[in-house]
């Protein structure tokens, strides 16, 4: 653009409305074990989750491509990513898995957005006093 | 917005036990949890109906409730499951010291008296075995009116494949002619990790056939009717009393410990609906 069109125009307002912008959702989870010295590596992890994907969705929601983006191995806190169409299945698998090698086990989901610059707040963990 | 409750967490004569249960309801963000103390009558046996343990007894300090900054409230709830229907006796006056009344019944005839007649607030559905009856329309809707509810409680879909089957089975055939309305999901745990947040468990309504805003009212407002029922249950036609008393102690099982002694008005069996 010329610099004479620039001083003719004037600052452009430009209202863009996006409905469900993002394709995918995001979840914090943490996994809370009966044994709290155990530890998984990422691996052990993802393989755990599509047992439970598996186990209560079969060979179909086995196949939900999901991707564990980061992984804590201190706190087993793990940040998910899912299509937003698969974030039904994945969630109740999550809550319906119960036990882990034979040590009961539950998966606590933190916070789920579809925004990931909204993980970095947890307002339910806020002080309100 | 309501608050989330789960009306059933299982009672265990263990103090440490309960005392966990509790701390980890709270610190899921439930604002009230109900003990359920189940009572199976038989045939040859004779049973003493539980009497409900104080709740200072079961934890010294209610733990206060994750983002609420207020302490956790906890009541007292009665499960009678039926075979017969001498099991479930009106007016009987050891029911009175629970603050909610549940009755599981085990065939469709006793399904069809608790919904219809029966003065309780909850009706469990059970979650251990393939229905042995289907879901009228007439009983169900006769429940809505009353506003009798229905539990579901998923603690033995985390802990067993077949009996996730069964949850999932009986509650879809519910769902399916209450139209997801009066229904209440609870955990029935044992343990803290068969516990799960209000926002699984309404992910887990999804599965079971519910949308999206009753899988939310199942955990939070239903639940709210179900305890306002309860307190109105009590008294006759819905009126209720308290009393302020200028001692310190603590307000909410003062309250209750007041209520079961001379009550005022109380309600007369009605002779027409109990027979």
């Amino acid at each position: 653009m010329r610099r004479a069109d620039a001083e003719d125009e004037p600052a452009v307002f430009r209202r863009v409305v996006l409905k469900n912008a993002s394709p995918y959702h995001y979840m914090k989870v943490r996994l809370a074990l009966e044994d709290e010295s155990t530890r998984l590596s990422a691996v052990e992890l993802k393989q755990f989750i599509v047992t439970g994907l598996s186990s209560l969705y079969g060979e179909v929601g086995a196949a939900l491509t999901f991707d564990l983006l980061k992984y804590d191995e201190d706190t087993l806190t793990a940040l998910l990513r899912v299509y937003s169409k698969g974030l039904v299945k994945l969630w109740s698998s999550l809550t319906l898995l119960g036990s882990y090698q034979n040590q009961d086990c539950a998966f606590r989901v933190l916070q789920v957005s579809p925004f990931l610059l909204a993980l970095t707040g947890n307002s339910r963990e806020l002080q309100l006093d | 917005m309501s608050v989330f409750m789960d009306l059933n967490v299982s009672f265990s004569a263990e103090r440490s036990r309960m005392t966990k249960l509790i701390e980890a309801a709270a610190h899921l963000g439930f604002s009230t949890v109900a003990i359920n103390y189940v009572f199976e009558p038989m045939a040859k046996k004779k049973l003493e109906i539980p009497m409900p343990t104080p709740v200072k007894e079961l934890i010294d300090q209610l733990p206060v409730v994750q983002g609420r900054s207020r302490p956790i409230r906890v009541l007292n709830r009665l499960t009678v499951v039926m075979s017969d229907s001498s099991h479930f006796r009106p007016n009987a006056t050891e029911y009175r010291g629970f603050d909610l009344l549940a009755v599981q019944p085990t065939t469709e005839k006793l399904f069809h008296a608790a919904c219809m007649l029966y003065d309780v607030d909850i009706i469990c559905i059970s979650v251990t075995e393939k229905l042995p009856f289907f879901f009228k329309r007439a009983p169900v809707n006769g429940a809505m009116d009353r506003g009798v509810v229905f539990e579901v409680s998923y603690s033995a879909a985390i802990r067993d494949s077949t009996r996730r089957r069964y949850t999932i089975a009986n509650a879809v055939s519910l769902m399916e002619s209450c139209k997801g309305k009066n229904v209440i999901l609870s955990s029935a745990a044992e343990k803290p990790l068969e516990l799960r947040g209000p926002y699984d468990i309404t992910n887990l309504g999804l599965l079971f056939g519910l949308s999206e805003g009753d899988a939310k009212e199942a955990v939070s407002s239903t639940c709210r009717s179900v305890v306002l029922h309860a307190e109105s249950r009590k008294s006759a036609s819905g009126i209720i009393y308290t009393m302020k008393t200028c001692s310190e102690s603590s307000s909410q099982q003062e309250a209750l410990a007041a209520d079961l002694g001379e009550a005022p008005a109380a309600k007369r069996a009605k002779p027409h609906l109990t027979q």
